[in-house]
This record gives structure tokens, C-alpha cells and sequence, in this order.
């Protein structure tokens, strides 16, 4: 279980940020954890496929996307705040983030 | 922009226009229109009525694929009066068409006469709609093969886009149960394409011998420019292959992951989709290379812009 620094939070909201404003073409500064990825950003699955690729490279997470998808059913992701929260539990828990269900 | 560095891929069909460049650029719209006349009075006059917004007729298999092919020509005829021409191009599917009508194998109206003779084949031979297709993101090839099985489900891949996104077809109902049990299973994302016929199975094998009557009778010519193929990655270099991939293409499954892989191998790092949406630039970012997609309308300049426009 990786322990979660603030730095680390900083981090990812910054990848988080930074990913979405030019897969978008969107303004980084009008991008909040509020934003709505789909309706806001025009977002897509294509692109939640890789941020997570993207996590999965950097903090080297032993994770299937499989269980990420399971986990999303049940906690759906809308905003860019949720995103990160939900980014934060996969690098702290990577593949026992199910077992939070339990 | 040198040839050697550009590729044209032509989508197979339109699922929307959100993102269409074509609203500023003059050229195109006529080029646009004058295609949609000719396909109008050969092939369906009711495309006449077409508008982007009003009436685009996503939801009819065959006027979308109509007007995926006439925008796809009219695209690479703007991008070639402007003087880009691509070294190689590949067609998505039904984007076949386009592709070897681009590349001078076909004139515009054979293209049209194999969409709608392969249509029509594949209606007369599969009357009941009872078939779909639909793309699933986030499981592996592996996943669904498991997922298929344990469910009892008479689906096929086929197509990779990439090593999680995958296009399955066969009958509805297995298509839904798979749809539903796919977002169980942790799919990313799951749905149906919307369209009743299961494309690039061998249930159309009967149509595809009905297409050849057509295919092999009409004036099919050597492509000037390569067209690789999406069945076998290489490039259709003769008027007997051009015959073969098309009626080959309506009942093989394709991979469009290795079809890019191999334009990018050999030495082509530039895309364009020849198309109004961004879907096959999306799915080339999971594609190990440093090609990269470019919109086709930032390719036309300013300075390249006719002189009659």
C-alpha cells in the first residue's frame, strides 16, 4: 500500500489538470474539480483509458483495468474532482481497491 | 508538406458532427455538394435532403455509410486541390470505399455501386435485423474471449483498435447480454453501434458472393496510391487485389491496431481521418509510435486555398 503525500496529491491533480486541458483543448485555468468531464469537456472512456495508463507507467501500480471499471460501477466518476479522488485510492490500494467494498 | 509523411485513413461511418471542421471552408462545401448530386442522382435522390444538423441520418445504415463516403471523398479531393496528396491511406471498414476511390481504383459512382450492392445483398440475405455490433473498452482481448464463453455467447472480435478496445458483432440479443455482463465484468465502457448488420462475420459470406457478381464485373483499376489493407497489412497493389479486398472485407474481421502499427513501421508518422468526428484519432494514441494525428482542415493554409474560392 503506497502512502499518499501531499506531494503526491499535487502531483496528480497537476497530470489530472494538465492531461484534460489539452486532450480538451480546454482553458486549464476554467478547469476545477467541479468540471464535468463529459458534458464540460467532451471527455470520453478513450481518454479515462489513458490517464490511466498514464498513472499506471508513472507510479509503476499493479492494477488491471478490469477492477477499475468494476470499482467505477460503483462509485461513477462525473467530475474532475471525483477523478482524482478515485486516481488517489488506485495508487494507494492499486489492485485491493475492491476490497474497500468489504 | 512532403508526401512521404502523410497518411489519409477514411472512417466507415458517421456518428456524429460535432466536431466537423468543414463549416469554414468554402472549398470543401462545394466539393461536398457536387459529389452529394451525383450520389443523389445515381444512387438515392433523397440524400439531397441531407443536413448535418436537421437531417443527418446517422440512425439509416445506409445513407450514413453514403455520407461517410461522400464526405470522406470530398475531405481528400479539398486536401488534394490544395496540393497534399498522401503517400499511403487506409480505410476503417467500409471506409474501403473512399480509400480506393481516392486512390483511383474506382471511379466516385463504383463506389457508390458497391455500397449499395453490398447492402442490398446483405439485407436480402440477413432480412430479420436480428444482429449487431458493439465496442467495448477496458478489457482485454483475453476478457472477452472468457466472458463470451462462460455466458455462452456466439459473438466475434472483429476488430482491434487497440489492446483494450474491441468491435464485436454477431446477434442482438448476444450482443446485449454481452453489453450488459462487459460493464460487469469492468469494461470501461460498453455499448452497441447502433447498427443491425454484424459486419466482417462470416454470416455475410452469402452477401459477400452475391457482391462479387458486381465487384468483379466492374471497372476496378491498380490503386496509384498504396492502400493498405486492414485485413492483411500490406498494400493492395493490383485491380484483382482491390476486388478481392472488397468483397473479402464485408465478411473478415480487420485490425486496425496493426494496419497503423504498419503504416507508422514504415516510416509514416502523420495521420489525417478523412472524416467529420476524431474517433480514429483517438484510438491511435494507444498505438506505440510517434505518429501523430492532424486535423484535415489545419492542413489546407491559407496560401494553399483555390483561387476561386
Amino acid at each position: 500500500m503506497a502512502k499518499i503525500t501531499e506531494s503526491t496529491r499535487n502531483e496528480v491533480r497537476e497530470i489530472v489538470f494538465a492531461f484534460f486541458a489539452e486532450e480538451c483543448e480546454a482553458d486549464k485555468s476554467h478547469i476545477t474539480d467541479n468540471t464535468n468531464i463529459i458534458k464540460d469537456l467532451d471527455g470520453d472512456s478513450l481518454m479515462f483509458l489513458e490517464l490511466i495508463e498514464i498513472f499506471k507507467k508513472k507510479y509503476n501500480l499493479d492494477i488491471e483495468l478490469k477492477t477499475i471499471g468494476k470499482y467505477a460501477v460503483k462509485h461513477p466518476v462525473e467530475t474532475i474532482g471525483q477523478l482524482i479522488e478515485m486516481q488517489m485510492l488506485i495508487i494507494e490500494h492499486e489492485n485491493r481497491i475492491l476490497e474497500l467494498e468489504k | 508538406m512532403a508526401e512521404d509523411t502523410l497518411a489519409f485513413v477514411f472512417p466507415a461511418f458517421i456518428a456524429d458532427y460535432r466536431d466537423d471542421p468543414s463549416g469554414n471552408m468554402p472549398e470543401f462545401r462545394q466539393i461536398f455538394l457536387d459529389y452529394l448530386g451525383v450520389a443523389a442522382s445515381v444512387a438515392d435522390p433523397a440524400l439531397l435532403s441531407f443536413h448535418a444538423v436537421s437531417n443527418p441520418f446517422l440512425e439509416d445504415e445506409l445513407r450514413n455509410q453514403y455520407l461517410t463516403y461522400i464526405y470522406g471523398c470530398s475531405c481528400a479531393e479539398t486536401l488534394r486541390r490544395s496540393g497534399i496528396i498522401p503517400s499511403v491511406i487506409a480505410g476503417y471498414s467500409m471506409g474501403i470505399y473512399a480509400a480506393l476511390y481516392f486512390s483511383g481504383s474506382v471511379s466516385f459512382e463504383t463506389g457508390l455501386l458497391f455500397i449499395t450492392t453490398a447492402y442490398e445483398a446483405i439485407r436480402a440475405s440477413l432480412p430479420n435485423k436480428h444482429y449487431g455490433m458493439c465496442g467495448v473498452i477496458g478489457l482485454s482481448d483475453k476478457d472477452i474471449r472468457e466472458l463470451a464463453g462462460r455466458n455462452n455467447l456466439d459473438l466475434m472480435i472483429v476488430n482491434r483498435n487497440n489492446d483494450y478496445s474491441f468491435i464485436l458483432a454477431g446477434n442482438s440479443f448476444h450482443i446485449n447480454v454481452f453489453l450488459l455482463k462487459a460493464r460487469e465484468e469492468g469494461a470501461l465502457h460498453a455499448r452497441s453501434l447502433g447498427v443491425t448488420i454484424p459486419y466482417h462475420t462470416n454470416l455475410l459470406s452469402e452477401a459477400a458472393r452475391e457482391l462479387s457478381k458486381t465487384v468483379y464485373t466492374a471497372d476496378v483499376r491498380s490503386p496509384k496510391i498504396p492502400v493498405i489493407s486492414v485485413l492483411r497489412q500490406d498494400s493492395i497493389g493490383d485491380a484483382e487485389r482491390a476486388r478481392t479486398e472488397v468483397v473479402k472485407n464485408i465478411f473478415n474481421p480487420f485490425n486496425w491496431l496493426e494496419t497503423q502499427q504498419q503504416i507508422f513501421n514504415s516510416g509514416i508518422h502523420i495521420f489525417t481521418e478523412c472524416g467529420p468526428s476524431l474517433a480514429l484519432k483517438k484510438n491511435s494514441k494507444f498505438i506505440p509510435g510517434t505518429g501523430k494525428f492532424v486535423s484535415w482542415d489545419s492542413l489546407v493554409s491559407d496560401d494553399a486555398r483555390f483561387a476561386s474560392t
